[in-house]
């Protein structure tokens, strides 16, 4: 109850933020980030029930929002943009008959049909079931693959199912490598995304707290075992692998009237693994993870600018040895912070040492043509990123969160795995000879 | 009508014939130990029941119906269930979730229904929990309270060893395959897994086939004794007499020269 009321709160704190936001000038580009990280976060999630919650690694998740995008782009575009379709490569009924709007009108669903809207919710919603069927047949005849294998025959199928929309024959539909272009773009708000997001987190957290989430993470720790057990391995692969690549649909298309276009190098391999990346930073298996992973990628991709711009010498020196003072810190905290021989190693001076010496190079030298020089990093952004997951990985390599969860019972409540001190006692009892005269007795028993 | 009954069982890898004309029944409310040397097919057994492999000819009967070519989940939904020799849980998760796993095949709710929390899903769920602290309760109170909500890997072994048994009744099975449930305990620890068999049966209304080493845990529990060697059938009955077999002790110490 506490928690509901705490959550409903949450959620309605955000949404006052997001309107606050929405009417103050100069905050278009958080609003976009915020867009992009609701988004690319729906797709996360959805990744993480198969990488994460499954430990089944697939790399075919660009395909599946492609196929969202297209669907959502096709249903959604507008009868007057799809006149400059000159392109020969369209056939007539592409151009004119596959309009949602067309078909409400037809079903005498006008009111339907006036509420663009409406419409954009239809849309999606076909475009995730287009994805899920799609994620069937990929997925039943490769999910009894096993590891490596199964990575490469789902990285093989996202590949095959980018490349259609050039085939000629499918061309008639998507317009070729030309792409759509023209959605209407209010279906591709924050409110959208936000709402979208809130729904598919709620989904995927109740899922995953549920017998069939517990399901799938007894087939990821042990398939074997989860199979002894009468978790049937075939139809709940394939049931998270549909589920999973309903929501990249509905990210896909999301992301597509975000943009408002849509071609097949929108989605290309390299969306799998921003994806991957980020939850594997976040956590694989974690929500909570998955989100903050995105968010995290997304924010040193749009904020990172500065890194990539123009600066003197002096500010290189600066902030190198800024983050070699930082990596000393760092390497001197998780020393001493061992329980076993907490020392710091003559290397980890090594650090300081070349942090100190870029400071004096830095100050000593400042009026020197050399440095006052300007200079350009280009990619740092991406430098960037790529030095975060290395000493994640290297220092916690389950990722921020873990497999744990964001939840109102860890901020407030007890933790039930910890015993009190009279469960302790209890426990002792049972094990120690000296306080539980009986059990010694019988091992006594057993060995004579 | 015998619960398990294995008919002419042949299984073979490649060119090692691991299984050779197998025939063996277990009644209901039996405790039968399977023993034999190293490498003499009794974990073969043990995954052609429960539908690891195939067997290449012949017939597994459990309660009249052929189990032959069932995956083993579906063998697990008939009824029959196992713990392995090199302990399988599930690792990462807490005590409590390794117990509701093998309940959720049970599970009449589909995915939908358990998203949405439906009364019905809650009320399952509910009853989930209910069987997996009874199971739990067999081993008295090391897997209660705290234990529940620790993960796995903090158990010692001789707890992770009870978890799966508790596991395997969790899945509602009438017959259990102990697969060396002894295997790596201390005496006291050996002698306290005996009682538990006994009580499987005597207060659980389990059935229960065993694959041991430990031959004064088979000899304390068993109502019957099978002895396999080379994938045969080398000796059944009561252990007393198995043991003094001539033909057990060639298989297992080998033949005086003459």
């Amino acid at each position: 109850m506490r928690n509901t009321i705490l959550t409903i709160a949450s959620v309605g704190l955000a949404a006052l933020a997001l309107y606050l936001l929405s009417h103050m000038q100069g905050t278009s580009g958080l609003l976009s980030a915020l867009t992009l990280i609701f988004i690319w976060g729906i797709a996360a999630v959805s990744l993480n029930l198969i990488n994460g919650q499954l430990g089944i690694l697939s790399l075919g998740h660009h395909g599946f929002m492609l196929i969202g995008g297209y669907v959502t782009a096709l249903l959604m575009l507008p009868a007057k943009e799809r006149r400059p379709f000159r392109t020969r490569l369209l056939s007539d009924w592409a151009r004119n008959d596959l309009d949602l709007d067309k078909w409400l009108r037809g079903l005498g669903l006008d009111t339907i049909a006036n509420s663009v809207d409406l419409k954009f919710v239809i849309a999606l919603f076909l475009a995730g079931l287009a994805a899920a069927f799609i994620g069937i047949i990929v997925g039943a005849p490769s999910l009894r693959l096993k590891g490596d294998y199964l990575a490469i025959v789902t990285f093989g199928f996202g590949e095959i199912i980018r490349l259609l929309p050039n085939a000629p024959q499918v061309a008639a539909f998507t317009n070729g490598p030309l792409g759509i272009k023209g959605i209407p773009g209010n279906a591709g708000s924050i409110w959208w995304t936000f709402v979208v997001f809130l729904l598919v987190i709620w989904f995927f957290s109740r899922l995953k707290f549920s017998s069939y989430g517990r399901a799938f993470e007894g087939i990821r720790e042990d398939e074997i075992a989860a199979e002894a057990m009468g978790v049937g391995l075939a139809y709940h692969k394939v049931l998270a692998f549909t589920l999973s690549a309903f929501f990249a649909g509905v990210a896909g298309g999301l992301y597509a009237s975000y943009l408002q276009s849509v071609d097949t190098q929108t989605f290309n391999f390299f969306v799998t693994f921003f994806l991957l990346v980020a939850i594997s930073l976040g956590g694989l298996g974690s929500i909570t993870g998955a989100v903050l992973g995105t968010a995290i990628v997304i924010l040193v991709r749009i904020y990172g600018g500065f890194l990539e711009e123009s600066h003197t010498a002096f500010v290189g020196y600066i902030s190198g040895a800024a983050v070699m003072l930082a990596a000393f810190a760092f390497s001197v905290y998780i020393r001493k912070s061992r329980r076993l021989r907490p020392v710091v190693e003559p290397k980890h001076y090594i650090f300081g040492g070349l942090g100190i010496l870029l400071l004096l190079v830095a100050l000593l030298f400042q009026g020197q043509p050399w440095m006052t020089q300007k200079v350009q990093f280009f990619g740092m952004r991406r430098i960037l990123l790529a030095v975060i997951l290395i000493l994640i990985m290297i220092y916690r390599r389950e990722g921020l969160m873990g497999r744990a969860e964001l939840a109102w019972n860890k901020v407030f409540g007890s933790r039930e795995d910890i015993p009190s001190d009279e469960q302790r006692d209890q426990d002792a009892w049972l094990s120690n000879p000296d306080l539980n005269p009986g059990a010694a007795k019988e091992d006594d028993d057993a060995s004579a | 009508m015998p619960l398990l009954e294995l008919r002419n069982i042949y299984k073979a890898f490649g060119g090692l014939q691991a299984i050779s004309n197998v025939s063996l029944n277990v009644n209901e409310g039996e405790i039968v130990s399977i023993i034999g040397p190293n490498g003499a097919g009794k974990s073969t057994l043990f995954n052609l029941i429960t539908g690891v492999y195939k067997p290449d000819s012949g017939d597994i009967i459990f309660e009249g119906k052929k189990l032959n070519g069932l995956t083993p989940d579906q063998v697990t939904k008939r009824g029959v269930a196992r713990t392995f020799q090199n302990l399988r849980l599930f690792t990462h998760l807490t005590v409590l979730e390794n117990i509701l796993i093998p309940q959720h095949h049970r599970l009449k709710t589909g995915w939908l229904g358990a998203v949405l929390r439906l009364p019905k899903y809650l009320r399952e769920e509910e009853e989930m929990r209910k069987i997996a602290l009874e199971k739990l309760s067999f081993f008295g109170p090391r897997l209660m309270s705290f234990r529940l909500h620790q993960p796995v890997y903090v158990l010692s072994y001789a707890n992770r060893r009870r978890a799966e048994m508790a596991r395997a009744m969790a899945t509602g099975a009438k017959l259990l395959l102990l697969d060396e449930p002894s295997a790596g305990m201390n005496p006291k620890e050996t002698k306290e897994i005996t009682q538990i068999i006994r009580r499987f049966r005597d207060e659980g209304g389990y059935t229960i086939v065993v694959v041991e080493h430990k031959m004064n845990l088979v000899g304390d529990i068993s109502d019957r004794v099978i002895v396999l060697d080379y994938g045969e059938k080398i000796a059944e009955g009561d252990y007393k007499d198995v043991v003094n077999d001539p033909k057990v002790i060639e298989a297992y110490l080998g033949r005086k020269e003459e």
